[in-house]
């Protein structure tokens, strides 16, 4: 289980970052606000990267804490903790050198939903929890 | 035909000898900068204009008349800048320049002052603005530092998170 949760973590961290550095390029031809030199490439595909193992941890501790709960808790949990993240970006400083501050919560807001969207992608393909779903309807 | 070259020459050593006295008009060269910072919130102003009269030997004559663009306050937050232009501070879309105009400059021990109008939000205040003038090969700097507080121009609310002396910090490269 935790094996299986990790490698979901890892990879869907690794497509978060993907999807993140794309829309990073995507916004940034649009509407010429340029961040790269605040959220460089690199650091967005790692800081998703370390995001998902640390999901994937959370996952199997509250599957393993909370038993048959666990996946609605931890649900609960994750969606929560991803809209509290988007806080910081809005308070957030930046160097006075940079153009057009108010174009940045509407870069990184979006990014910090992309390890949610991954990892809901892809679950079902590493790990199966319709049993109680099957137990229910059958 | 003697009369009229004497009239010429005359002239001539008029204009050279007012032109020597007039004081400097310098052009505002690239990389200044206006900064603010009080407990709470900090940034900078990234537009200003202005004219400036100059010269050391020539108080008298010597003159600023500076205007700097509210709507280009930088905080380095997008929703503190909008606040900051908002009705309660700075009122940008009522009063969308900060002006200073000198009505006269006296020599100081470290430097200089320009005592004249600063404008800020439709109220003017005499006010002295304390700087130094170094010349370079290319033209000189104007630098100076001074505290304005905000409430002797109704920006924002008397207390509050944001502090009421705001330090502004200037730093203008100029040429000829």
């Amino acid at each position: 289980m935790f094996k299986q949760s990790l490698l979901l973590g890892a990879i869907s961290g690794i497509l978060a970052g993907i999807a993140s550095v794309i829309y990073q390029k995507v916004y940034s031809g649009t509407l010429g606000a340029d961040f790269a030199a605040l959220a460089k490439p690199l650091n967005i595909v790692i800081t998703c990267f370390v995001s998902g193992l640390i999901i994937a941890t959370g996952y199997w501790l509250s599957n393993k804490w909370f038993k048959t709960k666990g996946e609605i808790i931890f649900n609960l949990v994750f969606a929560i903790l991803s809209f509290a993240s988007i806080l910081p970006a809005f308070a957030f400083k930046l160097p006075l050198d940079i153009e057009m501050p108010e174009l940045f919560p509407g870069l990184v807001v979006p990014m910090h939903f992309f390890p949610a969207l991954a990892w809901f992608t892809l679950k079902p393909l590493f790990i199966k929890t319709y049993e109680p779903y099957n137990k229910v309807f059958a | 035909m003697k009369r009229s070259f004497f009239t010429i020459a005359a002239l001539f050593i008029l204009a050279t000898v007012f032109a020597f006295t007039l004081p400097t008009a310098w052009k505002i060269a690239e990389k200044y900068s206006i900064s603010f910072s009080t407990s709470g919130v900090s940034g900078i102003f990234k537009t200003f204009t202005g004219n400036i009269i100059f010269d050391e030997q020539s108080l008298a004559t010597s003159k600023f008349d500076i205007t700097i663009d509210i709507n280009s306050i930088n905080t380095g937050n997008g929703m503190q800048n909008k606040h900051a232009k908002g009705e309660e501070w700075f009122n940008a879309l009522k009063y969308p320049a900060i002006k200073f105009t000198s009505k006269k400059i006296i020599k100081t021990g470290v430097g200089y002052n320009a005592i004249g109008d600063l404008q800020l939000r439709g109220i003017t205040k005499e006010t002295s603005l304390p700087f130094q003038f170094k010349r370079n090969s290319n033209g000189g700097i104007f630098e100076g530092a001074f505290n304005v507080n905000r409430n002797d121009f109704k920006i924002g609310t008397p207390g509050g998170e944001v502090g009421e002396t705001i330090k502004i910090n200037v730093s203008v490269p100029v040429k000829k």
